[in-house]
């Protein structure tokens, strides 16, 4: 018998999710986050899911995890000081960036830029010069380097990137002093620009080499602490950490490779909560992911979540990272942001600052007084006083009281502050979904709406409202989401070379060659990882574009498809591609730019039980009747156990449906029904 | 007048969220253009720099999306034959589109789109500069021109494709003109391709929603800008006439500077900028043909910019704004005046643009700025024999704002970029030893000018250069007490003999052998506000980061620190601004720097370069004596 896990840790909770790989059967388990030390949380969460499961933790075989670590340490420009090593002549690199100004006309006139990730004062030259073919054109220095690293790491920074001219022909250069820098401070974590992103464009691998090195002690700390405990546990399990681009990769890697895993927290989300729509049978949907401090809000359509050449976290230029990743928004607004009333203004705002897990909102009762979102919530009765299947008690009165402050401050009465802060949130997160939706040309109302988070389910009707997108699913378990993505992911991993030549300057043999060196890569890794051979898969691809071009397409090819049909294959199917696409093509030499196989580890399918049918009737799952406040009117609302329903059950809103890890908000006009696994589909009477 | 008749439409109501989705996906159609150009285009110029100029507009012409305003306009009223579907227009003459390109290197692709044969719906247009367009130096813009017809092939408006039919011998006559020939064609037809994936999405459009919704959502929206727009200018521009004047310091033969001058005043609903008083035309290549519909799209994003920018612009508002522009004059020179090196008066304009409107509320505007896109070309025969040739586009200094400092190094124009030195290095003999912006060559101020740019070229082949540049004599003034800038240089050193040689900022020619260097420093942006009034931690921040120096830090802006330890003497700083506020006494609203006759004296000592003559004026153009038309003054008169 062998076991999967997925680990989500958000802001609040820790949420985990066990499968058994055999019957396909899964266990899930919630315990509040520990943000001080993120893995404490994650091994009391272990403990109980196999006490749970009634196995022992060494059954665990792997365990795949989405972490936020990294997002949060940039979101809250709290990552190391990083000191940053370049070519002579090159110090202000990240400083003059691409000289980029915004649009329209005149842009410039109101574009805020903020300081580099590495500061010019901790920014080094290096004596050296490389030439664009990786020829030494003046040697490294070393002496004076030596004394450059000294004055750096006197100014206290904590992590050092490497990024040389040129280093993309030849890492030779970083990696000497990469050396020079272990052997002097073998404390401080050293990133070389030519192992992290080989691509040409000094600025775009340098920002990305420094971003590496902006979160590697954070999540270099993190990582250490799980490894650690899994140690003191006996326990042997393969970790893996969810990419940004939705791949998985070792914890070994993600140490020293952090920037890789940028948003790895959000794209488990969205990879679950495709699974989940697509039971439904949804595969044009928004995802909305709302934890305790932010939400992250993502499309995906015909069953496929946007992927970009780019990672931007927060929406800011200067934090983006020549990476791939999920097209993922995040806006800092969540069940624990913070309500207030500047003197100056008297306007309600609400977040980015958050309560977090502890203290917490006032109503959790540990001390918190500011005034949260999920106070709102817990003051107008949309939140029940009780939370996850009854461990923790919710304070009506603390909660009561942290509004009033609110509504003092404004003159207006607890329930109108109140359902104030909730539209103001809403209206916060509506602006993230356009983000992913309008502003990029879709209409949303040809989307359905997928909520989840700890926090997503009570906001999550009144969203679709704003956005005209039907129906609103509430997945079975919607706190769980992000492990759920976590274990229904493929292993994959990239194996690619830089080839940069001609393909008269080259040959079918020379390309061939090249490809299966990379595929016998893929396959060690694929090994390694565990993957049995009939699970395994590997692709092959190149990279071509015109002589000159700036960009390539992608043409799928194999070895033995280039060496049967010679190299013009790749030009013809170049052409093809690109006359479709741009509508012209051009008598000139083609390029090959780069070659890579890609390893894919198929993991098995896992299968969320099927609820009991039972009919319209959802009389059985109701606890009760209370009054609760919608849009400031006080309503009798139907309160619903989520456990005790039914596939086929409907229920007319308003109605609260309870679960042991979220509540669902049903709103007046709409109605909800329960579909063949669980989840809710919410929609609109008329 | 080529003859299109408007598509029959009802107007109808529009929800709000429809109208915010159409708005939004034009927006992303426009992108889309920019995307589908950057990833086919070949010329480093418009793949890495983004030298172009996307467009979507409404069937009547008006721009729905773009930057510069719409010139289909201007296009129908000089072109004589049929407009249908499956047409494509490219032309490169300035003459015939009104100004709306403004040299024979932007090439302009302009596709009607129809929904039927009979149903026209909308016009998607681009123009993107090329690399070179043949004539007699390399890149196609001589210094020393005196007519367009030195300035390679200039096309008139013809129909590249008629009815969906490339017209490859047309396209062949004209390849056979330029030198790079394979860039000319992959950047045209990157051009066509962007400007057909914005006509897939409006026909899509129009289908999604009926034309009837799609034609009245775009109305609203244009009428939304010009109400704005009113209101804007009523505020903003007063009734009492403002004048401004810059200067554009030479025309590569020698002579200037030429006087811009601009006349602002509102007129109950209506803004009017006259520029009669600016110089006449040139006989040199400097000439900008102004086009007026461009001019009043640049007037309306300053205000929009400055005063609020949550107006999306459109050309709404064009009948708001009047501008006067006199035949004969910089801004409308006479067929067949030279012009390829416009882009000193398209930059400055903006200068003199913030200058007017800064006038009643300098406060809230910028100083002079990097007023101009300096080029550097290069070229010559590798030795493997094969030709290689570089156009490149330069920045300096962002003007220091009212609620910032200018950037360092930065772009004026909106979305270009620069080229990565790995990007030159590995397609072309170059090595780039330097790339660093220079201290202390921004203006000082509360709010501090970007400073210029230094860029060190070693050349590995032998070959020839060109340089494009200006603000080498006059200043990039400051504002409210900001101080203007350092101006530009070009030094090349010979390898052979170790001289160094201060090149003009206009020069062609100027052979290079291998190992040779060329530092292309760049201008700053004038300084905002009084420099005594910047809070020292931030001149120290400057200091640390090498973007001042210390002997600034003190004399610019009276801030005195430890030498090692950056610490601040808040003592000695304290008395040190109360002795240079003294010195100084009360601001300047704007800081030109000494005056004309005082740069001109000093103008060899201080550039290294004799001073321009004043301009001449006397010549015949087109069988017309300008002098005896146009009552011109230059500067020493």
């Amino acid at each position: 018998m062998a076991y999967r896990l997925g680990i989500d840790v958000g802001g609040t909770f820790t949420d985990l999710l066990l499968a058994d790989e055999d019957t396909g059967q899964v266990f899930p388990v919630k315990t509040p986050s520990t943000p001080a030390d993120p893995s404490v949380g994650v091994m009391l969460g272990i403990d109980k899911i196999c006490q749970v499961a009634g196995i022992s933790a060494s059954k665990i075989d792997y365990l795949m995890h989405g972490t936020t670590v990294a997002t949060n340490a940039v979101l809250e420009g709290k990552g190391a000081k990083v000191g940053l090593l370049v070519t002579d002549g090159y110090r202000q690199v990240l400083h003059i960036a691409r000289s980029w100004t915004p649009g329209p006309l005149a842009g410039w006139l109101i574009m805020v830029k903020p300081d580099p990730l590495a500061l010019l004062e901790n920014t080094f030259e290096v004596d050296e010069r490389l030439d664009a073919r990786g020829n030494v054109v003046k040697p490294l220095n070393e002496a004076k380097l030596r004394e450059s690293i000294t004055k750096m790491v006197k100014n206290g920074v904590e992590a050092i990137t490497v990024s040389l001219m040129n280093s993309y022909a030849n890492g030779a250069h970083e990696e000497r002093i990469r050396d020079i820098l272990k052997e002097m401070y073998p404390d401080i974590p050293v990133s070389i620009s030519s192992a992290i992103l080989p691509e040409f464009r000094e600025y775009e691998r340098t920002q990305t080499a420094v971003m590496n090195s902006y979160v590697r002690p954070v999540v270099g700390r993190y990582m250490d602490g799980i490894a650690s405990k899994l140690k003191e546990r006996d326990m042997s399990t393969h970790v893996n950490i969810l990419r940004s681009d939705g791949g998985l990769m070792t914890l070994q890697t993600a140490k020293e490779m952090p920037v890789y895993a940028l948003v790895s927290g959000p794209a488990g989300g969205v990879a679950g909560a495709l699974w989940v729509a697509k039971q439904s049978g949804y595969e044009n949907i928004l995802t909305l992911d709302m934890g305790g401090t932010s939400t992250d809000v993502a499309l995906c359509l015909n069953g496929t979540p946007s992927l970009g050449r780019e990672t931007m976290i927060g929406a800011q230029r200067y934090n983006t990272v020549r990476i791939s990743s999920l097209d993922v928004r995040t806006v800092g607004a969540g069940g624990g942001s913070i309500a207030f009333v500047p003197e100056l203004t008297k306007a309600l705002r609400v977040g980015p600052q958050s309560a977090g897990a502890d203290p917490g909102p006032a109503c959790y009762g540990r001390g918190g007084t500011a005034p949260t979102v999920t106070d709102a919530n817990v003051a107008l009765g949309h939140l029940r006083p009780s939370l996850i299947g009854g461990e923790m008690k919710l304070d009506v009165e603390a909660a009561t009281a942290a509004i009033k402050t609110v509504g003092d401050a404004m003159g207006l009465n607890t329930v109108a502050a109140a359902q104030g802060i909730i539209d103001i949130v809403n209206e916060n997160m509506f602006g993230a979904l356009r983000l992913v939706s309008v502003q990029q040309g879709y209409d949303p109302r040809d989307f359905a709406l997928v909520a989840f988070g700890g926090a997503g389910p009570l906001h999550a009707n009144a969203l679709s409202k704003l956005m005209g997108s039907w129906p609103c699913i509430i997945p079975p378990s919607p706190g769980l989401l992000c492990a759920l993505g976590d274990l229904s992911t493929n292993f994959r991993d990239e194996f690619a070379r830089t080839f940069i030549r001609t393909v008269d300057k080259t040959t079918a043999e020379d390309v061939a060659s090249a490809l299966t060196e990379l595929g016998q890569r893929a396959r060690r890794w694929l090994d390694d990882e565990g993957i049995d051979e009939a699970d395994q898969k590997v692709e092959y691809q190149v990279d071509v574009r015109y002589h000159r071009q700036g960009f390539e397409l992608t043409v799928d090819i194999d070895a033995a498809q280039i060496l049967e049909q010679g190299l013009g294959v790749l030009g013809q199917r170049f052409d093809d591609a690109h006359n479709r696409l741009y509508g012209f093509k051009l008598d000139t030499v083609h390029e090959i730019v780069n070659v890579r196989a890609i390893a894919i580890g198929t993991t098995s399918p896992i299968a969320l039980p099927k609820l009991e049918v039972g009919g319209p009737d959802a009389g059985a799952a109701k606890t009760g009747e209370n009054e609760v406040y919608f849009d400031g009117k006080q309503m009798k609302t139907g309160i619903y156990n989520r456990a005790q329903l039914k596939a086929g059950n409907q229920i007319a809103g308003p109605a609260i449906i309870t679960e042991m890890d979220s509540t669902t908000v049903v709103l007046p006009d709409c109605y909800a029904e329960v579909d063949a696994i669980g989840s809710i589909l919410i929609r609109p009477n008329n | 007048m080529a003859k299109v008749s408007m598509p029959k439409y009802n107007t109808v109501a529009i929800d709000p969220v429809t109208l915010d989705v159409i708005e939004n996906a034009l927006r992303n159609a426009r992108y889309e253009m920019d995307a589908v150009l950057f990833r086919t285009a070949m010329s480093p110029g418009i793949r890495e720099q983004h030298d172009e100029f996307p467009l979507i507009c409404h069937p009547d012409g008006r721009m729905v999306v773009g930057q510069f305003g719409s010139y289909v306009d201007s296009f129908l009223s000089n072109y004589e034959g049929t407009i249908e579907q499956g047409d494509v227009f490219l032309t490169s003459d300035p003459y015939k589109v009104a100004g709306a390109i403004s040299h024979a290197n932007d090439w302009l692709v302009l596709v009607p789109i129809f929904r039927d044969a009979d149903t026209l719906i909308g016009w998607s247009s681009m123009f993107g500069h090329m690399t070179d367009v043949g004539g007699k130096v390399p890149g196609s813009l001589p210094t020393d021109a005196t007519s367009i017809f030195e300035e390679g092939i200039v096309i008139p408006p013809f129909k590249l494709y008629r009815k969906g039919e490339l017209n490859s011998e047309a396209l062949n006559l004209i390849l056979n003109q330029v030198r790079l020939p394979i860039w000319n064609r992959s950047d045209l037809m990157a051009i066509v391709a962007a400007c057909r994936t914005a006509e897939k999405r409006i026909i899509e459009m129009c289908q999604r929603f009926t034309l009837d919704i799609y034609l009245s959502a775009l109305d609203l929206l244009l009428d939304r800008t010009y109400r704005a727009m009113v209101q804007l200018i009523q505020v903003h521009v007063p009734t009492e006439p403002q004048v401004f004047e810059d200067y554009i310091d030479d025309d590569g033969r020698g002579f200037g500077p030429y006087k811009i001058s601009c006349r602002m005043w509102r007129d109950g609903d209506k803004a009017i900028f006259d520029w009669s008083e600016t110089d006449p035309q040139s006989e040199g290549p400097i000439n900008f043909y102004l086009n007026e519909h461009m001019f009043k799209m640049f007037v309306g994003i300053y205000l929009i910019m400055v005063y609020d920018p949550q107006i999306l612009f459109n050309d709404g508002f064009y009948k708001v704004f009047d501008v006067r522009i006199p035949e004969g004059c910089l801004l409308k020179p006479r067929y067949p005046a030279a012009l390829s090196c416009r882009t000193h008066g398209l930059g400055r304009i903006f200068d003199v643009l913030a200058g007017s409107l800064g006038k009643s509320a300098p406060q809230y505007w910028p100083g002079a700025g990097f007023s101009s896109s300096p080029h550097l070309m290069y070229s010559g025969y590798d030795k493997n024999g094969e030709w290689y040739q570089l156009y490149q586009i330069g920045f300096g200094g962002v003007p220091g704002r009212p609620h910032a400092d200018g950037m360092d190094g930065h772009s004026m124009w909106p979305v270009f970029t620069n080229i990565p030195n790995e990007y030159l290095e590995s397609y072309f003999p170059l090595l780039i030893e330097k790339y660093e912006t220079v201290a202390d060559s921004g203006g000082a101020g509360k709010n501090r000018g970007g400073n210029g740019i230094d860029i060190q070229y070693k050349f590995l082949e032998p070959g020839d250069v060109s340089i494009h540049d200006d603000r080498w004599l006059t200043y990039p003034w400051g504002i409210v007490g900001g101080k203007p800038a350092r101006r530009g240089t070009k030094i090349l050193t010979r390898v052979a003999t170790g001289e160094k040689i201060i090149l003009p900022s206009k020069c062609d020619n100027v052979h290079v052998q291998i190992g040779d260097t060329l530092n292309y420093i760049t201008w700053g942006g004038g300084g905002w506000g009084d420099p005594f009034e910047r809070e020292p931690e931030r001149v120290i921040k400057d200091v640390k980061g090498g973007l001042v120096t210390l002997g600034a830090a003190e004399a610019e802006y009276g801030v005195i620190m430890d030498s090692e330890t950056f610490e601040l003497d808040a003592e000695a700083t304290t008395a040190k601004r109360a002795a240079l506020v003294e010195a100084r006494g009360p601001i300047k609203s704007f800081d030109f720097g000494p005056p004309l006759a005082e740069i001109l004296a000093n103008c060899k000592a201080e550039t290294g370069l004799e001073p321009p003559k004043p301009p001449q004026f006397a010549y015949r153009v087109g069988g017309f004596s300008l002098k005896a038309e146009l009552a011109g003054t230059s500067p020493d008169e």
